[in-house]
């Protein structure tokens, strides 16, 4: 723990006498948390890869029983509901599988990070560590999971390989996964402020991704929406925020309005963040 | 050099979740000590610490005494700036220790030597510096190959010296402790007393809190006596200890 910059951060006015020297603003002292939080990324990645090593402990496959249970649900719910809804398996499979992986990473970070704060109250409590931390932290145990779940798609990339490809926009995957991971971050600390001010987030969070889930796109085409309900799909981030994802896993082109949308987003994701953990930082630790 | 400033510093906490108000009012005056206070959102604060000014420099050891609940575990805190001060200001100049609880954050599915790794990166060790110090610490812990195994497999007491010995490796200048000794055999007491004392000596400025005079005698040599979050003395340890008995 660096206390040079903590002495700095915590406060204050050298008090000797009548010498009071400039005390950093409130701003100052949160951007110094989300910095400090960037620089500790050692911690952080060490945190969340033991955070899923952790979980699979004793189990012989260990990490990958997140793949397996991963490949039942997408395979059985292909199946399911390509049948179910008349489509074709060509299309309807590759489309499914790619939705919910974009769909799994996006609805765990919401729902985990909301408790992301409230989980590590142990250790905010015994070590001064930046806030930020625990974010990235949770932010990043998820990403992990995503790279052992995305392995579910190569078999759907060989089988229906007409629809899914690899090609120039796979690469768009990682601008995508850069832009989710900034947002889970901003987003990251509101929800976890929240989270640990008020208990009752974290089940509202969680019944609003069940609904969530059902009014995207995932399980259904948006074709299928008739022009005059398309406003469900236009304004719903979540589809966005999916498709960053879905487009260049099925190797096509993404949509500019994707574009847009996620950037305003994620521009409002910074600015509440900002505002919010520069007012409510320093009482954190007090909710919990 | 270090040293610590605090300029009228106070700390409230809000205290939420409680329904009954004259009675929660009544039973927190009575628990805490502290004063409990309401702010304008009407929720119930509880003034942890008021307006405390202190001035700890180098080689002071300062032995933290007070009733349960008179704000010494929040002070401590306070300067391990877990806490950051509701009104004043605090200063602090040096790297911090702090040995406050010792048992969160150790992950019991993993074995002994995973946890030394990952609670000396927490306390910002680095990789390097850990490896450097790993066999000290394991000839610390007394716990040999145990250290190869989960911790979940072992006695609390074992734990205990696992969790002392990792934060007993970092050099601090200001070391912070609240209420540590006392767990694991007299083989390890006796251990832990010799490691602690060449950890007193090299830190700058000691804080600690405990209940036993005895540790106030042998290792301080000024003692503050807290009182409903307020100071009630701060100076000698003959004379703090013995305001502190003869008001109990």
């Amino acid at each position: 723990m660096n206390i040079e910059s903590v002495a700095t951060d915590l406060a204050s006015p050298l008090i000797n006498d009548s010498v009071v020297l400039k005390q950093p603003s409130h701003y100052q002292l949160a951007l110094k948390d989300l910095m400090s939080g960037l620089k500790k990324w050692t911690i952080w990645l060490m945190l969340a890869y033991q955070d899923v090593k952790l979980r699979y402990r004793r189990s012989i496959l260990g990490p990958f029983w997140i793949t397996i249970s991963m490949a039942i649900t997408v395979y059985s719910m292909g199946y399911l509901y390509g049948h179910l809804f008349h489509s074709n398996l060509q299309t309807y499979f590759p489309f499914l599988v790619a939705g919910m992986l974009g769909w799994s990473l996006i609805s765990s970070q919401f729902s985990d990070l909301t408790e992301a704060l409230t989980q590590s109250e142990s250790l905010i409590k015994q070590i001064k560590l930046p806030y930020s931390l625990y974010i990235h932290r949770v932010a990043m145990r998820n990403v992990i999971i995503f790279f052992h779940n995305i392995i579910v798609i190569i078999p759907i990339l060989a089988i229906y390989h007409e629809v899914a490809k690899v090609n120039f926009y796979s690469l768009m995957l990682i601008p995508g996964l850069l832009l989710i991971y900034i947002n889970s971050i901003s987003y990251g600390l509101v929800l976890g402020m929240l989270g640990a001010r008020y208990r009752d987030i974290v089940q509202i969070v969680k019944s609003l991704i069940q609904v969530a889930f059902f009014l995207t796109p995932i399980m259904w085409n948006p074709i299928l929406l008739p022009e005059k309900d398309r406003f469900i799909i236009l304004f719903n981030p979540f589809y966005s925020f999916v498709e960053l994802i879905r487009a260049p896993l099925l190797g096509s082109k993404p949509e500019w309005s994707i574009f847009a949308m996620v950037t305003v987003v994620t521009v409002l994701g910074i600015f509440l963040c900002m505002r919010m953990f520069s007012k409510y930082r320093a009482r954190i630790v007090y909710w919990l | 050099m270090a040293m610590i400033n605090l300029h009228s510093v106070s700390v409230a906490f809000p205290v939420y979740n409680l329904n009954s108000r004259s009675f929660k009012k009544y039973f927190l005056r009575m628990a805490t000590g502290g004063k409990v206070v309401e702010d304008a959102n009407k929720h119930v604060m509880v003034k942890a610490l008021n307006n405390i000014s202190l001035r700890f420099e180098h080689g002071d050891r300062v032995g933290l005494i007070g009733h349960n609940g008179s704000g010494k575990s929040t002070l401590l805190r306070l300067l391990a700036t877990i806490y950051e001060p509701t009104a004043g200001h605090l200063t602090i100049q040096g790297h911090i220790s702090p040995m406050l609880d010792l048992m969160p954050g150790m992950e019991t599915e993993l074995t002994g030597y995973e946890n030394i790794t990952i609670r000396g990166r927490l306390q910002g060790l680095t990789l390097q510096e850990i490896k450097q110090q790993a066999d000290e610490i394991a000839e610390l812990t007394g716990l040999g190959d145990y250290l190869s195994m989960p911790v979940r497999t072992y006695s609390s007491g074992m734990m205990v010296r696992l969790a002392f010995a990792i934060s007993a490796s970092i050099k601090p200048d200001i070391l912070l402790i609240d209420e540590i000794f006392g767990a694991g055999d007299a083989n390890f007491i006796e251990k832990a007393r010799q490691k602690m004392i060449s950890l007193l000596n090299q830190s700058s400025i000691v804080v600690l809190a405990t209940h036993s005079d005895e540790l106030i005698t042998e290792f301080c040599n000024k003692a503050l006596l807290l009182e409903a979050g307020q100071v009630k003395f701060f100076g000698d340890t003959e004379k703090a200890l013995e305001i502190y008995h003869n008001k109990g």
